[in-house]
């Protein structure tokens, strides 16, 4: 069956609609194709944390925590606190939110690749780790350098296979094995404390002119210090991730195309970018162009941005840039290597909490008061069909949500703006928000809750937001 | 520093940060004129940051100017050194040229300097070197900048051709104005200065339209003369050449305050306008006109809208012709929509008795306070049809402010004062109207005071009109900053800067109105 002309492609020339009649029926017709559709999908159920688990992660990195601040000696003693407390924060951020993913089957998904690897890899069977999947949309995995490893919703649902995923854990497992997190920090603390550092800023303290030239400089000599160091440890990290994936029966292959993944990892994930024009078209209430107006960008010539990205600044711009030279590291290493499997543990599980991750983390962007990017998630899931009652809901709730808040003028803590760094259908929905009036707002979310609640019917939540839309628009 | 290089450290090894708003940090001092909107008409397409950013020796210092797009990101950073007693004035935009106007006050010369849209420097500077007495003149008018509130702007853009400059000027024993071109096409100036005939010359820029300039202009006989003669003139704008000079008398005295191209691109001129034997330097004004002119000075159509009859069929107004409460109307911008209507838009004032003037005229009989002051009131915004017809007009009410006026202002006109208000004093509250494109919406922001129970601080207000219907709103805008200011931003928005004295931190970030 072929619903998109009867979703998207809603408006008809006004010559062939005569009566109101029509329209409803037109409308009617429409909703129920999607209401039929929607019948063979059950409706989405949110993953279900584990409290005692996610307790029992933050107390272990709690008692580690007042270890470590408890060892540290005389030396630097406030900047190795400053630092290790300002890392405790982001690790508290993440265990003590709903951000940590600890539904027991997810968890123990993860739990069983990490044990693929730390059998065969008895070396990482001593480190005391606690891996979580987490909900936050951007595509990236990290190591806390403390025990603390996550994998973002947004990587993961952009990952083909497991052999990917392994990859990923044995990089985040080599950072945490090779100590690269606690080394850096020794490292560059040393540096800001070392005589030359601590001479230089003196004698650039007592200048009376060019002080800041030469401020400048030192700042721009030691922080290229530490980035470079910093890339250093990835070339290691993922030096030792082969290492340990090539033991565990997977495919090393998946080292080569999860990098050629990062490379592309900010590119739009859906089968087709955004596309506003259809989605928030109504025969009753047309979508205006004027929301996605371009403006003549008169200083565009200064930073050449209408012009192409050299390549050199579209790999700075990306989440994960250096990709390809990390590839030519490896290449002949994973070549030499058997073939091996891109699945062991559970394919269709897998496949299925990719799909739960995407609801999963656009959920969390809502309670992140990341607005403009949980609507993005949820227009591009209607658009394909995709959770569609779940998408429905969330665009009635946030067009609500982003009214209150231009009205209390706090909508730009909810919204980004537009950015060079941003897909081009993420940046027109942003272009929407910065030049949406309120009672257009209020308007665009009467139209679509009255195109979709047919289609809507008993899904919790949906009334409470139609309703408020309609009291919005009487205000 | 420190905490600073520690927060490197922390980046490095774990998060990447994604930045919304601008921080400039490290800036000791602030001023209003150090930055602004950088506006191609009404629109704002960024803004500039002017700041000293090292000493280089003892007499240079290294300034910074940051230019930003309309979405605060940071465009081009322009280093460079000079003098360490210049100070930025004022910046405009043609639409493809920005001019940036620097003085140097140990120097006494103005630098006008002029950079393409892709921020590179043109080979070409325009400069003007002031006498000793033009400096002094102009330390009491123009260059009255240290108390942030001044707002007096002389550069007005001509689209992609070049800059009309506008300031005040002593030419030997006269005070008259000075009117400057600069070309953006080619290195190109010319200066236009009315010196002949009078004693005394005041000259407000009007508008520009078919390769005219137009001023209008009060020339006094004398030093003392109460009663100037009011004329319009128009400039050749290639030639800085005199076209035409028409006197303001018609049916009546008119003087006009601006010049806007409406009805398919007919030139208007409006402005409050007297009786013919009326003077407008002290009596009141009748009421409201519209002129249509030519390129060649030729009164195309007149329409004359008085305060108590046409107005009054929509306002409260009293038998003096003066609106109840809300004084006379000085008139800050005009506009058409789409549909054809034109809106005036503007604010009231009067002048009231000053007890801290007459206080200081009886205990020191030569004070230097006048003993009448400047109320500013409310804001009015006037409907017409295309034939400038009043067709609806409502007060907008704000707390008003009194502005106290140095003597012998006491027996000025109220337009004249307004002027005065408007360019030297900064007294009105008015801060800007911008439109889109089409003209289907327009929004009028200006500044107010509330002392209310949930919220006593400033507010920065909206009037908007969206295909035909006007909302209004408004942010409060007091926060924990030592400082803060409002510069406008893209239709419908605007942006705050708020500066912290204690941190040395300048931030900024943007604000919807609805």
């Amino acid at each position: 069956m072929n619903y998109s002309l009867s979703i998207f492609e809603c408006h008809m020339p006004e010559s062939k609609i005569n009566t109101g009649f029509k329209i409803v029926l037109s409308l009617l017709f429409s909703t129920l194709h999607l209401w039929a559709y929607n019948q063979q999908k059950p409706v989405y159920k949110f993953q279900q944390d584990d409290s005692l688990l996610k307790q029992s992660y933050f107390k272990d990195a709690s008692a580690q925590q007042n270890k470590l601040i408890n060892s540290l000696g005389k030396e630097y003693k406030d900047d190795y606190k400053y630092i290790y407390e300002s890392r405790f924060k982001e690790v508290s951020g993440l265990l003590q939110s709903s951000r940590a993913v600890t539904d027991p089957a997810a968890h123990q998904y993860l739990q069983s690749i990490l044990k693929k690897i730390t059998d065969v890899n008895p070396e990482l069977k001593a480190l005391q780790v606690r891996l979580v999947f987490s909900r936050d949309w951007w595509p990236n995995a990290y190591s806390m350098g403390e025990g603390t490893l996550a994998v973002n919703a947004g990587l993961m649902i952009k990952l083909n296979n497991e052999a990917e995923l392994v990859f990923v854990l044995c990089h985040e497992l080599a950072h945490f094995y090779l100590d690269h997190s606690n080394k850096a920090i020794k490292k560059n603390v040393e540096a800001l404390n070392s005589t030359a550092f601590k001479t230089e800023m003196k004698r650039i303290s007592k200048q009376e002119y060019n002080a800041g030239k030469q401020l400048d400089s030192l700042v721009s000599l030691i922080t290229y210090g530490f980035r470079r160091h910093s890339r250093e440890n990835e070339a290691e990290a993922d030096k030792y991730a082969f290492t340990f994936m090539k033991k565990t029966g997977y495919d090393c292959n998946g080292i080569i195309t999860c990098l050629n993944l990062l490379d592309k990892v900010d590119d739009s994930d859906f089968s087709k970018p955004l596309i506003l024009e259809e989605v928030f078209n109504f025969n009753d209430y047309p979508f205006k162009k004027k929301w996605i107006q371009k403006e003549s960008m008169i200083f565009s010539k200064m930073t050449n941005d209408d012009s192409p990205l050299t390549a050199k600044e579209k790999d700075s711009l990306k989440t994960h840039p250096d990709c390809e030279k990390r590839i030519a590291l490896l290449a002949d290493s994973i070549h030499a290597v058997a073939a091996g499997k891109t699945f062991i543990v559970n394919e269709t599980y897998f496949n299925q909490l990719k799909k739960d991750f995407l609801v999963e983390m656009t959920e969390q962007l809502y309670k992140d008061k990341n607005l403009s990017r949980n609507l993005y998630y949820c227009l591009l899931m209607l658009q394909d069909k995709e959770n569609l009652q779940f998408s429905i809901y969330s665009i009635a709730r946030g067009l609500n949500r982003a009214y209150e808040s231009q009205k209390d003028h706090r909508l730009g803590t909810l919204v980004s703006k537009e950015g060079r760094e941003y897909a081009d259908d993420y940046n027109l929905l942003l272009r929407m928000f910065d030049k949406i009036r309120l009672d257009e707002i209020a308007d665009l979310n009467n139209y679509f809750c009255r195109y979709y609640q047919l289609l809507m019917t008993g899904y919790e939540g949906f009334e409470e937001e139609y309703s408020k839309a309609k009291k919005i628009k009487t205000q | 520093m420190r905490k600073l290089l520690l927060t490197v450290v922390i980046i490095t090894i774990t998060t990447v940060l994604y930045a919304q708003s601008y921080t400039f940090q490290n800036i000791r001092k602030t001023s209003h004129r150090s930055s602004d909107a950088i506006k191609e008409g009404t629109d704002v397409k960024g803004y500039y940051f002017f700041n000293v950013t090292d000493k280089i020796d003892k007499n240079t210092n290294e300034y910074t100017l940051s230019i930003f797009d309309n979405n605060l990101k940071l465009m081009k950073e322009i280093k460079f050194q000079d003098s360490k007693y210049i100070s930025i004035l004022e910046s405009s935009f043609n639409g493809t040229d920005l001019i940036f106007l620097f003085y140097n006050s140990d120097a006494k010369t103005f630098e006008y300097q002029i950079y393409g849209a892709d921020g590179k420097k043109k080979a070409y500077t325009y400069n003007r070197q002031l006498t000793k007495k033009e400096k002094r003149y102009l330390e009491s008018t123009y260059l009255l900048v240290n108390d942030d509130e001044n707002t007096y702007k002389g550069l007005y853009p001509i689209d992609g051709r070049g800059f009309i400059s506008n300031m005040p000027s002593r030419e030997d024993k006269d005070y008259t104005f000075q009117v400057d071109y600069f070309s953006t096409e080619k290195k190109k100036q010319w200066t236009f200065t009315p010196t002949e005939g009078g004693k005394r010359f005041s000259g407000d820029y009007l508008g520009y339209f078919n390769n005219v300039v137009y001023f209008e202009v009060l020339r006094f006989g004398g030093a003392f003369d109460q009663k100037p003669d009011s004329y319009i003139i128009g400039l050749d704008l290639e030639t800085g050449k005199q076209l035409f000079e028409k006197p303001t008398d018609a049916k009546y005295r008119f003087y006009p305050a601006s010049l806007s191209v409406l009805n398919d691109g007919k030139a208007f001129i409006y402005g409050e306008y007297f009786d013919l034997n009326d003077n407008i330097a002290k009596d009141k004004s009748k009421g409201f006109a519209f002129w249509g002119i030519d390129e060649k000075g030729k009164i195309m159509s007149e329409k004359y809208n008085s305060w108590d009859l046409e107005l009054g069929k929509f306002l409260d107004v009293n038998s003096k012709g003066k609106i109840t409460d809300f004084g006379y109307m000085f008139v800050h911008n005009m506009i058409q929509t789409s549909d054809g209507s034109i809106y005036a838009i503007g604010e009231g004032y009067k002048k009231v008795a000053s007890a801290l003037g007459i206080a200081a005229t009886l205990l020191t009989r030569n004070s230097d306070i006048s003993t009448i002051k400047v109320k500013v009131t409310d804001m009015m915004m006037i409907k017409f049809d295309k034939d400038f017809n009043v067709k609806e007009a409502k007060i907008y009410d704000k707390n008003s402010n009194n502005i106290e006026l140095q003597s012998g202002y006491d027996f000025v006109s109220g337009p004249l004062i307004a002027k005065m208000i408007k360019y030297y004093y900064g007294g009105f509250d008015y801060s800007y109207t911008q439109n889109n494109k089409d003209l289907s919406s327009f929004t009028v922001c200006y500044s107010d005071y509330v002392r209310g129970k949930g919220y006593k601080g400033s507010t920065f207000n909206s009037i908007s009109y969206n295909e035909g219907k006007i909302t209004t709103d408004k942010i409060n805008t007091k926060s924990d900053a030592s400082r803060s200011w409002v510069l406008p931003a893209k239709l419908g928005q605007v942006l705050i800067i708020e500066y912290f004295k204690k941190d040395k931190q300048l931030e900024m970030h943007f604000e919807k109105l609805n």
